[in-house]
């Protein structure tokens, strides 16, 4: 019980840093983002350059790839998706994916199909509950999660343009008829939901240990899906989602096996998906079934017309 | 004060795709003084605010603000410019406070002057008393009225020279217009120059001194409200003879002076 | 979607002719096995042109979903690889050893049968979630049901062994080409017979606006189901012909990523297009061997990179398509074409404005409406509530309207009165009421089968498929004349051709009386606003129906349009013989037109009675003008 807990929630603090990332920018910019696994995973490759190739400090490293992130998002952010204003919100995440397989690509490009190697700073510490080997950046990983799911809301309401980003997310048109320079409250979201995801990958690499192209992608979906059953606009609701699907995989793999086959996660990742849109889609008319006992004899005060 | 008007329009025309809402819209507004634009549904009312606020591109003709051809201008620094908004539904942000409402609406004057803000922000408290009191409420739990106040508060601290105020009453229950008509009416006396969009003619008519009738997408009429007639207002409002009577009434109430024009004779004298 | 516009040729009677088509089918059989014996076409190259066929089919299959029906998939792989496998259980020398073709057709059932499974939330889930919902099924089939040992083979993968003629086995690429190509040249004809079918039409209605398909008879839920499958089965067919390409595929052949390309070409060729998704699909393949053909520096000092390459040349195409034009590199094309054309010919002049609407009678495909005891309401609303929220938009509303009238319903903005509309039609259910069309209790039926008893409607806001042509409109809109099959649609055999000829004769007189034969092939989109409302009456009465709701068909016309308006709504009722109910805010035109006026204020029917007098009723005056707040307040 207690391992299936402390194996969630070292991946669910994960999920919830992409997940964290996702909101940020569906909030305040309307754009739902797929590009942002494959962000994380090339500013991976960029710390595994400096580190290893360049001979970097690790720390180094890891500042240079999340600077990577944010650049490469606030780019993309510039140059297309400033473009979309009045577009279809469809076009827009296809536009996200486009970015994201050009990250891809770029990766085959410049590092070829082989797994590289980033040797993590603490790989000898760790410590373990329940026969769980728990690791520091694990650690590190759920509480920043923590911190960030609960604190930067407050946060960013204590500086007036903060207070613009939250203020685009409930109406971006207001936001400009206030004076709120709406363009750079896009650019910096950007920015700051691809620093999470570099952020999020550098983190879990460890656990991993080996970085190929696409490799945060299969991470960053799980995040999006959590960002998605938490709500999709509340970063408290992005962290509670990336730590109950966690939890329901390590939960899943340890009480239902696998089902012979590995990827059973990505079953249980999609069936709590579906159970919470399909509720939430559901419920507004299940609640007005329940509220509104089906009147049998209609009402016919004002019935009648001159014939 | 100079005399050139705060805002002038030239022939503007402005559509969303194949459609041509507005077919050369023209008029000015000078400085201190309340401009109504009235007509009926689909006459251009609020693209032509959403033209001057900048927000639906303008496709010819120009708007001067302050003798500053602002034409192709962000709405971003228009109200950096002086332009204040009420928007249509009012649109305050619902999870922020009312003080963070305020504190983001007086966004660029903070950047101008932050020393200023705190007296602004009390200049605002003691009009609308309300909005001291629910300081730390969120905005979207508030009745409709007081929504209203704060939307109007959200514009003022921000010290406009201009107010544009687009169909305020749209959506109010009766009550929540009448506290509107109050805030409006205060509003009016600290002499800012304002343009109104109402649907609710007789309420916009009490509240104007210049008139501005638009029917499928230009100005067909301009004119002081105290010389306006039932017959030129049914005409142009192209309603036709069965409004007469009630743009009649409507008149008829608006044209005994208020305190209102007493204040601003004496304020421009 | 203009893409389409230039494909469907007004006229439409233009199809694939039977020639042309055995002409591809011999050439696609026949050339690649030929050139395969010459040195022009090496073996790995005609292995590719396999690949690309399977990618072209693929194309078509999500251009279904995406260009037709517009629901989004970022999983079409797991389509594409079920179809592998499936025929991979069946034809395989471990499996089943059936004939390929039953393979073919067992991957093109397997992938409906995912699709439709797919399918079903999305009827519920729209836009954004549903492409995380299909991005999640993509991730699931590849890393969960491939890697079953009994689906994907474990990891040596599933073989798929070549076809066989007696004993005869096609080995070769080249000559396997032959079949991928015929494959490939088989689903592009069924697919333009989709495009000409009900069936096409409906997708494309579905995609423009779920409530306007709804008010031309379409049940939305059915041909959303209907999409997903039809291109779930022609991605299976895709993976059948994919997988024996190859002859081994495994899970990750099928990985998210294939997904994401397929999605990138349907776009970069422009959803809506065929041509463009398969001439994308074909470049996509091919550009990495085009690229491996410049030879010098650039090649060797990316070895390891040309995929890569490629793949980054595709996405960055893609984002500059999206970013620059939205409807695809064919979209790009015709717009082109298009201005040049414009600016050749400059504005063609504008038809009359007055139309003469044909008196078309009730069409075959549609059963005779019900006799209707004399007195009985054509409309009988009787206490509807409709609440949004705190809202309380309709209240306790009702309205009769008597055969052969013209009824006019007014009220400020914000009165309830398209509500009202909405929930007549069936487009929202209201919480109490009744609603009785033709004196049948119609207050449980949907808004499709609403449609179907006989009414038409149109929209404030132009109820038509605007990237359509007019006459594409004109036939969309009698989707409920066309009670043809799918089998007899897609092949164009039996039924749907005499339904076809009908409604294009019907579609023809609508053109001529409305005067916009010159307007025929003209996206109605481009058309003016004025132009565009004439083109939705004439929609909506294209199919005769019993009762005809107009919501505000003046609003953006001229006071001259609207006079001509009256005189159309006129003959609707007297030379039609139909009956009308009219949402309209110009006052001189309802007191010109209507035998009945009901007014609304605040969801409530506030007054009702001869039009005339009803607008001098002083609390009529004062809904429509608003009242002093200062004075009501005096008075509270």
């Amino acid at each position: 019980m207690l391992q299936v807990l402390v194996l969630g929630l070292m991946n669910g603090g994960i999920y919830a840093i992409f997940a964290l990332g996702v909101v940020l920018v569906y909030r305040g910019t309307g754009v739902l983002t797929f590009a942002h696994g494959e962000i994380g995973t090339i500013a991976l490759y960029f710390a595994y350059f400096l580190v290893a190739k360049v001979g970097l400090p690790w720390s180094i490293g890891a500042l240079g790839a999340i600077a990577l992130a944010a650049l490469l998002g606030g780019a993309f952010e510039f140059l297309f998706v400033r473009r979309m204003v009045n577009a279809d919100p469809v076009s827009t995440v296809v536009l996200t994916v486009g970015f994201g397989l050009f990250l891809l690509a770029a990766e085959f490009f410049f590092f070829g199909a082989s797994p590289r190697n980033l040797e993590p700073p603490t790989k000898h510490y760790f410590f373990v509950i329940d026969n769980v080997v728990v690791r520091p950046w694990q650690v590190a990983a759920l509480v920043l999660a923590l911190v960030l799911g609960f604190g930067l809301q407050s946060a960013l309401r204590r500086s007036d343009f903060g207070l613009g980003i939250l203020a685009a997310a409930q109406d971006p048109a207001a936001v400009r008829l206030v004076g709120v320079p709406l363009s750079r409250v896009t650019l910096t979201v950007w920015s700051v939901g691809a620093g999470l995801s570099g952020l999020a990958a550098l983190l879990v690499e460890p656990s991993v240990g080996v970085i190929a192209p696409g490799y945060a992608s299969e991470l960053f979906v799980i995040g999006l899906a959590a960002a998605v059953v938490g709500g999709l606009t509340s970063l408290p609701g992005a962290f509670v989602g990336g730590v109950v699907l966690g939890i329901a995989q390590s939960a899943s793999s340890r009480y239902l096996g696998s089902f012979g086959v590995s990827g059973l996660q990505y079953i249980v990742v999609l069936t709590i998906l579906l159970v919470v849109l399909l509720g939430r889609a559901y419920a507004p008319e299940v609640r007005r079934r329940l509220a509104t006992p089906h009147a049998g004899a209609p009402s016919t005060t004002t019935a009648g017309a001159a014939a | 004060m100079t005399d050139t008007p705060l805002l002038e329009v030239h022939d503007i025309t402005a559509g969303f795709g194949a459609v041509t809402v507005l077919h050369g819209v023209s008029f000015e507004v000078p400085r201190g003084s309340i401009a109504g634009i009235f007509g009926l549904n689909g006459a251009g009312k609020s693209v032509t605010m959403k033209c001057l606020a900048g927000v639906v591109p303008t496709r010819s003709g120009s708007v001067l603000f302050d003798g500053e051809d602002v034409t192709r201008m962000s709405p971003e620094r228009r109200v950096a410019r002086g332009m204040g908004h009420v928007p249509q539904g009012r649109q305050v942000f619902p999870d922020l406070t009312v003080e963070e409402n305020l504190r983001l609406g007086a966004y660029t004057l903070r950047r101008r002057n932050r020393s200023r803000y705190q007296a602004a922000l009390d200049g605002v408290f003691d009009r609308f008393p309300v909005l001291r009191d629910r300081r730390t409420q969120k905005a979207g739990t508030m009745s409709g009225g007081q929504q209203a106040s704060l939307a109007v508060g959200r514009a003022l601290i921000n010290e406009p020279q201009l107010i544009l105020v687009d169909e305020p009453s749209a959506g109010l229950s009766p009550v929540a217009t009448l506290e509107l008509d109050a805030v409006l009416q205060e509003v009016a006396k600290t002499g800012v120059t304002m343009v109104l969009v109402e649907q609710n003619i007789a309420f916009g008519l009490s509240l104007v001194d210049t008139a501005h009738l638009m029917q499928t997408g230009t100005v067909v009429h301009s004119g002081p409200v105290a010389e306006l007639d039932d017959q030129t207002l049914a005409t142009h409002l192209g309603i036709g003879r069965v409004l007469q009577a009630a743009a009649g009434s409507a008149l008829a109430a608006r044209q005994a002076p208020r305190p209102k024009e007493k204040a601003r004779a004496r304020r421009t004298a | 979607m203009s893409a389409t516009a230039t494909l469907t040729s007004p006229r439409a009677a233009r199809r694939l002719p039977v020639p042309t088509l055995l002409i591809a089918l011999v050439a696609a059989a026949v050339l690649p096995p030929l050139i395969g014996r010459t040195p022009i076409l090496s073996d790995p190259n005609a292995l590719l042109l396999c690949r690309a066929c399977a990618f072209g089919i693929a194309a078509i299959s999500l251009n279904i979903l995406m260009g037709y029906a517009g629901q989004i998939s970022l999983g079409q792989f797991a389509f594409v690889g079920i179809g592998s496998f499936a025929t991979g259980i069946v034809t395989g020398v471990n499996d089943l050893r059936y004939p390929w073709l039953a393979g073919v057709a067992f991957a093109a059932a397997a992938g409906a049968a995912l699709a439709l499974l797919v399918g079903l939330p999305a009827l519920r889930l729209r836009g954004l979630y549903l492409a995380v919902v299909t991005i999640g099924v993509a991730y699931a089939a590849w890393q969960w049901l491939f890697r079953f040992e009994r689906i994907g083979g474990g990891s040596a993968g599933k073989v798929l062994p070549r076809p066989y003629f007696g004993t005869h086995v096609i080995s070769g690429n080249a000559d396997f080409l032959a079949i991928s190509a015929v494959a490939l040249v088989l689903i592009w004809w069924l697919d333009v017979n989709l495009v000409r079918s009900r069936f096409g039409r409906a997708f494309q209605a579905v995609k423009a606006d779920e409530k306007v398909a709804a008010s031309f008879g379409v049940d939305v839920a059915r041909y959303k189901l209907l999409a997903f499958m039809l291109s779930g089965a022609v991605a299976g067919i895709g993976g059948a012909v994919y997988g024996t390409a190859f002859g081994t595929v495994t899970g990750d052949t099928f990985d998210y990523s294939q997904s994401l390309l397929l999605v990138v070409i349907v776009v970069i060729g422009g959803l809506g297009s065929r041509v463009g998704v398969v001439a994308a699909a074909f470049f996509a393949i091919l550009l990495p061997v085009w690229l491996h053909l410049v030879n010098g520096p650039f090649t060797s000092l990316f070895h390891h990179g040309i995929d890569g390459i490629a793949l980054m040349l595709n996405a960055l195409l893609l984002m500059y398509t999206i970013a620059r034009h939205p409807d695809g590199l064919a979209g790009a094309v015709s717009e082109a074409r298009e201005k040049r054309a414009r600016r050749r010919g400059g504005e063609p002049p504008l038809p009359p404005t007055r139309p003469n609407l044909p008196s078309l009678g009730r069409p075959s495909g549609m059963p005779e409406p019900r006799k209707l005891r004399p007195g009985t309401p054509v409309l009988d609303v009787r206490g509807v509530s409709v609440r949004f929220g705190g809202l309380q938009a309709v209240d306790n509303a009702s309205i009769r309207v008597d055969r052969g009238t013209i009824v006019g319903l007014m009220g400020p903005n914000g009165a309830g009165k398209t509500t009202l509309f909405n929930a007549i039609t069936g487009t929202l259910r209201p919480d109490t009421g009744h609603v009785e069309l033709l004196g049948q209790d119609v207050s449980d039926l949907p808004a499709h089968a609403r449609a179907a008893l006989g009414v038409g409607r149109t929209f404030q806001l132009i109820g038509l498929v605007k990237g359509q042509s007019v006459y594409e409109n004109l036939l969309i809109a009698q989707h409920l004349a066309t009670p043809y099959g799918l089998a007899s649609g897609l092949t164009r055999v039996g039924a749907s051709r005499w339904y076809e000829r009908e409604v294009r004769e019907r579609a023809d007189a609508t053109l001529e009386g409305l005067g916009f034969q010159r307007y025929a092939g003209t996206p109605v989109g481009r058309l003016s606003h004025g132009q565009q409302r004439i083109v939705e009456i004439g929609c909506a009465l294209v199919t005769s129906p019993e009762l005809v709701m107009l919501d505000e068909p003046s609003a953006g016309m001229s006071p001259a349009a609207a006079e001509d308006l009256a005189s159309t709504l006129r003959d609707i009722r007297d030379v039609l013989g139909r009956t009308v109910l009219l949402i309209e805010h110009n006052v001189p035109l309802v007191l010109d037109v209507t035998d009945e006026l009901y007014v609304m204020d605040a969801g409530r029917v506030i007054a009702d009675g001869e039009p005339t007098e009803v607008v001098q009723r002083p609390d009529v005056v004062t809904a429509y003008l608003g009242a002093a707040p200062a004075r009501e307040g005096a008075l509270a």
